[in-house]
């Protein structure tokens, strides 16, 4: 089969405007990139700032990272006081367990954790696409492309673990993406047990991360299908065995509450809601990573990246089970940087190869004669693409003296909490509703609410961990693990409707009240409501009892 | 197969997406043919599933003719 490269002549002299116009272009999307990168460590920064919950289920993981810190384990019977257990894997919160040797309870360092492995997942994007490539200035438009992104953005630095899975699938990716081609045995062996190392990292950070192991695989597989069954092997005796220890370690609760409690309802509106949001957003880069995916596919060999792209797409069809959300992109969100980058590079390259079969003598052969002019277009194109994203992705605060002025310039109203002006706009169910910076006035009303739970005597049932903590009162609850579970019809909640019914909690505090339902009747039927707090644009609410 | 140089063609990946496409459609077919009593039919999730099966197929199809080339 013969390739031929699209031809690409034009005389030197005569694109010497527009090589200017090119390199003004791509200057102009670095710096709005840049831009986005500045608003994201800014808003990073204020939230390791903020003492509190800022994203509800933080807290829960900064006790999951305590539990790990005194050697305890955070699945637990949620039959029995205090009702508490995890519904995520360990890794993320193992990672964070000495910083609670070091500093203390505290939400910071989870924050930095996510944060920095933001920033790792997008320097992995900008070393796939120059590997690839060559091409610096797209590498690193690349990476920033990742950080500007509005899910990227505003779920980045918080204390959850789904950036640093995200982080770990995107090592992987990266390091795999030629083990099948290296000659030598041992390097070869020793850079796929690396990238699966990362695989099994990233599952045991979250669960969602099993699309990327399918992935994985499905590429190894299409490369050389022998060595791809020996590692998958492997790779099930080690990932099995860490399963079932884990298992039997705490008597099948890992089991039930990392496995059967996430089998949840599936809403197919918030799902295709999502993925029109996701498309709006992302559609400048969305594009030309499908195209580039199409190419592979079609006229070179698959890449892992591909691969990676289709089977993320694919899973964040889930992003319409009750409790997912935007978040649930992010694995597509990097994948299409990497592949956008690849497709602007080889523009820009013009290293279009196209073998001839059916699909380029129909499709690409009657346009080999625009391929000068198409080649010359794409110096303009290219960085409009990333323009356009920048456009696109729209979102920073309102207010202060350099983002005031900046939104004045740009006529941005505030369209969320706190004076923030996201281009997501809340039109999507399942959009994390964060992203603005946090004020002292949120501080302090937490400081509030803090105050009232040292107040009383005994127990706080607190919808958030995080004023339990800091009035140094046991968390009692998960209340999203316990309605997962409840909806499951796994949750036996006599004991704790038998506690509130006698009053047991001085102070109940409810923000979404995702409590399951006989549990919220029991509240309202023995407490009532004293006081509302509000603190980083929700409402809380204090009930005491009647 | 088995040696450690093959690796799968356009044609392979074409004839490996075709059947995966046709019996992963057959099973979701399958659930309600076999689990009669459960309620509403096929429904959108469903729906999209068998979708995407059958996308998987077609594009398996377009495949086919791409020969030895490696997938």
């Amino acid at each position: 089969m013969t390739e031929q490269t699209l031809p690409t002549d034009t005389a030197v002299t005569s694109r010497l405007p527009l090589l200017a116009a090119h390199r003004l272009l791509m200057s102009a999307a670095l710096v709005i990139l840049i831009g986005y990168f500045v608003v994201y460590a800014v808003y990073a920064v204020n939230l390791m700032q903020f003492p509190f919950d800022y994203d509800q289920g933080e807290g829960f993981e900064m006790v999951d990272t305590i539990l790990f810190s005194q050697g305890q384990s955070p699945y637990q019977d949620t039959n029995t006081y205090p009702f508490y257990s995890s519904n995520y894997p360990p890794l993320f919160h193992v990672i964070a367990a000495p910083f609670v040797w070091l500093f203390g309870e505290a939400y910071w360092y989870g924050r930095l954790l996510g944060f920095l492995g933001t920033l790792v997942c997008a320097s992995a994007i900008g070393f796939a696409v120059y590997r690839e490539s060559r091409h610096k200035w797209i590498a690193i438009l690349s990476g920033l492309a990742f950080l500007a992104s509005n899910t990227i953005y505003h779920i980045g630095p918080l204390f959850r673990q789904h950036m640093t899975m995200v982080m770990f699938e995107t090592l992987a990716v990266v390091v795999l993406a030629h083990a099948s081609e290296i000659e030598d045995t041992a390097k070869r062996r020793r850079t796929l047990a690396t990238g699966l190392a990362f695989v099994l990292a990233a599952g045991y950070t979250k669960q969602l991360a099993i699309a990327t192991a399918a992935a994985v695989f499905v590429f190894l597989f299409i490369r050389q299908p022998r060595r791809a069954v020996v590692w998958a092997v492997l790779f099930a005796l080690v990932g099995g065995g860490i399963f079932l220890a884990i298992n039997v370690a705490t008597n099948g609760q890992w089991w039930l509450q990392t496995i059967a409690a996430n089998v949840n309802d599936f809403h197919l509106d918030q799902t295709v809601g999502l993925f029109r949001l996701w498309f709006s957003l992302h559609g400048f880069l969305l594009v030309p990573a499908a195209l580039y995916a199409l190419y592979e596919l079609y006229f070179s060999r698959l890449s892992i990246y591909s691969v990676w792209f289709a089977t993320a797409v694919v899973n964040s069809v889930l992003s319409g089970k009750w409790g997912a959300g935007d978040s649930y992109f992010a694995t597509a969100i990097a994948a299409l940087c990497i592949l956008s980058g690849l497709f602007a590079a080889r523009t820009l390259n013009r290293s279009w190869t196209f073998p001839r079969n059916y699909l380029s003598r129909l499709l690409i052969d009657p346009f080999r004669r625009f391929a000068p002019a198409l080649a010359t277009a794409g110096l303009i194109v290219i960085p409009l693409l990333y323009l356009g994203y920048g456009r696109a992705v729209l979102h920073m605060p309102t207010e202060g003296a350099v983002f005031g002025t900046v939104a004045n310039w740009l006529g941005l109203e505030p369209n969320a909490n706190n004076g923030f002006y996201d281009s997501a706009g809340r039109i999507a169910g399942g959009y994390a509703d964060i992203g603005h910076l946090t004020t002292q006035a949120d501080t302090d009303a937490g400081w509030r609410i803090v105050e009232r739970v040292r107040a009383v005597e005994g127990p706080v049932l607190s919808e958030e961990a995080a004023f339990n903590l800091l009035a140094g009162k046991e968390v009692i609850t998960n209340p999203t693990q316990l309605l997962n579970l409840w909806l499951n019809g796994m949750f036996d909640s006599t004991e704790l409707v038998g506690m509130i019914e006698d009053q047991a909690f001085g102070l109940v505090i409810m923000r979404a009240q995702f409590y399951p339902t006989d549990v919220l009747q029991a509240i309202a039927r023995n407490y009532d409501h004293d006081e509302t707090i509000h603190m980083n644009g929700f409402d809380y609410l204090l009930l005491v009892p009647k | 197969m088995l040696s450690n140089h093959f690796t799968l063609t356009k044609r392979h990946l074409g004839l490996l997406m075709l059947v995966g496409g046709l019996v992963a459609f057959a099973a979701i077919i399958g659930i309600d043919i076999l689990d009669v009593g459960r309620e509403g039919g096929i429904g959108p999730a469903q729906q999209m599933a068998l979708g995407g099966c059958l996308l998987i197929a077609l594009v398996g199809v377009t495949l086919i003719p791409l020969g030895s080339q490696p997938a």
